[in-house]
């Protein structure tokens, strides 16, 4: 099975750069920092909250396309989200889940305890049954190239469930510290501003509206 | 609720500039939410719990939007750790608003969400107004969408049964 790492890897070297991604909390976020530091990414979105931050993101700005790096715990919690975004069915929307079907094995030398995907759960059937038609499984590099690069250039919402080791046997190297929530917002929200004209910070304290 | 009653609180969104709504319907506030998701100027994205929906006000403030939750006081505590996250972690300004049931003068007895509500919002250091006249209803939605972009953090709105009943 491949590791997130590999698949990582080639994500970075396949994605435009306007690509927007929303990375969920851990390794994601932290490997995600590392192997492609961008104002382009929102980083840390916790869990339950990334495939939904990233509809938002993705209804607010439909001429971006928006890549939510989510992960089969974090999914999971806030499952429903999948039925608001089959609903909402935005063309620029790809989820991509990184399925290692435990919690915390990636922080560990052991696998966690298992998640529904580490039992029967299958996420591609879920999400198809939830009405997004392009719902599909990877467990390899060529594959998951293949998917990822059909779903940027076709209308979404795409899912795609790409099923990873258990635990990260390998992972980048720590160059760089990683941006927090705080220093991150403002980075991607003044990224944003430029690319896309639009206000999002305000006008700060004392000035209203 | 009366329809005009409902148009107040409308009016008080569009006064703030609101342009984009999530939540999950409330029984007794579904006037509100039948005419935000029908109003042209309002994206309103229903969602299938309040959590949820505050991931996707996030993601929509990112885009430039000036995004509202629009949850009822159970649906406040579904969304509590996302919303912790969002005003406490990230720093990132939703207006909330929510029909304050429970409090003194509802004719139902919903004394649990009393005791959780604003103990809740205090938790989460999201400051709040509770609106106990119609007439107030609009300048203080308005107020605290103003005050909640300028310091970057969530504000919330609770609408009694005195202001909306």
């Amino acid at each position: 099975m491949v590791t997130r790492f590999a698949l990582l890897k080639e994500l970075a070297s396949i994605i435009p750069d306007d690509i927007l991604i929303v990375a969920s909390i851990g390794n994601n976020s932290g490997f995600w920092g590392q192997i492609k530091d961008r104002e382009s990414n929102l980083l840390h979105v916790t869990m339950g909250m990334c495939s939904a931050t990233a509809l938002g993101l993705a209804l607010a700005l439909p001429d971006r396309r928006v890549i939510a790096l989510d992960a089969d715990g974090n999914l999971t919690l806030n499952l429903g989200v999948l039925g608001t975004v089959a609903n909402e069915s935005p063309k620029n929307l790809t989820i991509i889940v990184m399925d290692n079907g435990n919690y915390l094995g990636s922080h560990k030398d052991e696998p966690g305890m298992p998640t529904a995907t580490g039992g029967k759960m299958n996420l591609e059937g879920v999400g198809r049954q939830c009405g997004i038609a392009s719902s599909s499984t990877v467990q390899d590099v060529e594959s998951f190239r293949d998917k990822v690069q059909s779903a940027l250039s076709r209308p979404g919402p795409h899912l795609i469930d790409a099923r990873i080791e258990a635990l990260d046997s390998d992972r980048p190297a720590r160059a760089k510290r990683i941006a927090d929530p705080r220093q991150n917002k403002y980075q991607f929200a003044n990224y944003i501003e430029k690319a896309a004209g639009v206000q999002i910070i305000g006008g700060g304290l004392g000035n209203f509206g | 609720m009366k329809p005009e009653k409902a148009r107040l609180v409308l009016a008080g969104l569009k006064e703030a500039g609101v342009n984009f709504a999530a939540g999950v319907p409330d029984a007794q506030f579904i006037q509100v939410y039948r005419m935000v998701a029908a109003d042209p100027d309002i994206r309103y994205v229903g969602t299938a719990n309040e959590a949820e929906a505050a991931g996707v006000a996030m993601g929509a403030w990112f885009g430039g939007m000036r995004p509202a939750l629009i949850i009822a006081t159970s649906g406040l505590l579904v969304a509590t750790y996302h919303l912790a996250r969002i005003n406490l972690l990230h720093e990132v300004p939703l207006l909330i608003v929510i029909p304050y049931r429970g409090d003194l003068g509802d004719p139902r007895w919903m004394g649990l969400y009393q005791k959780t509500t604003e103990p809740a919002l205090k938790a989460m250091d999201i400051p709040y107004r509770v609106v106990t006249r119609s007439a107030d209803i609009a300048r203080t939605i308005k107020d605290c969408q103003e005050s909640a972009r300028a310091w970057l953090r969530c504000a919330a709105v609770l609408l009694t049964e005195e202001a909306l009943w």
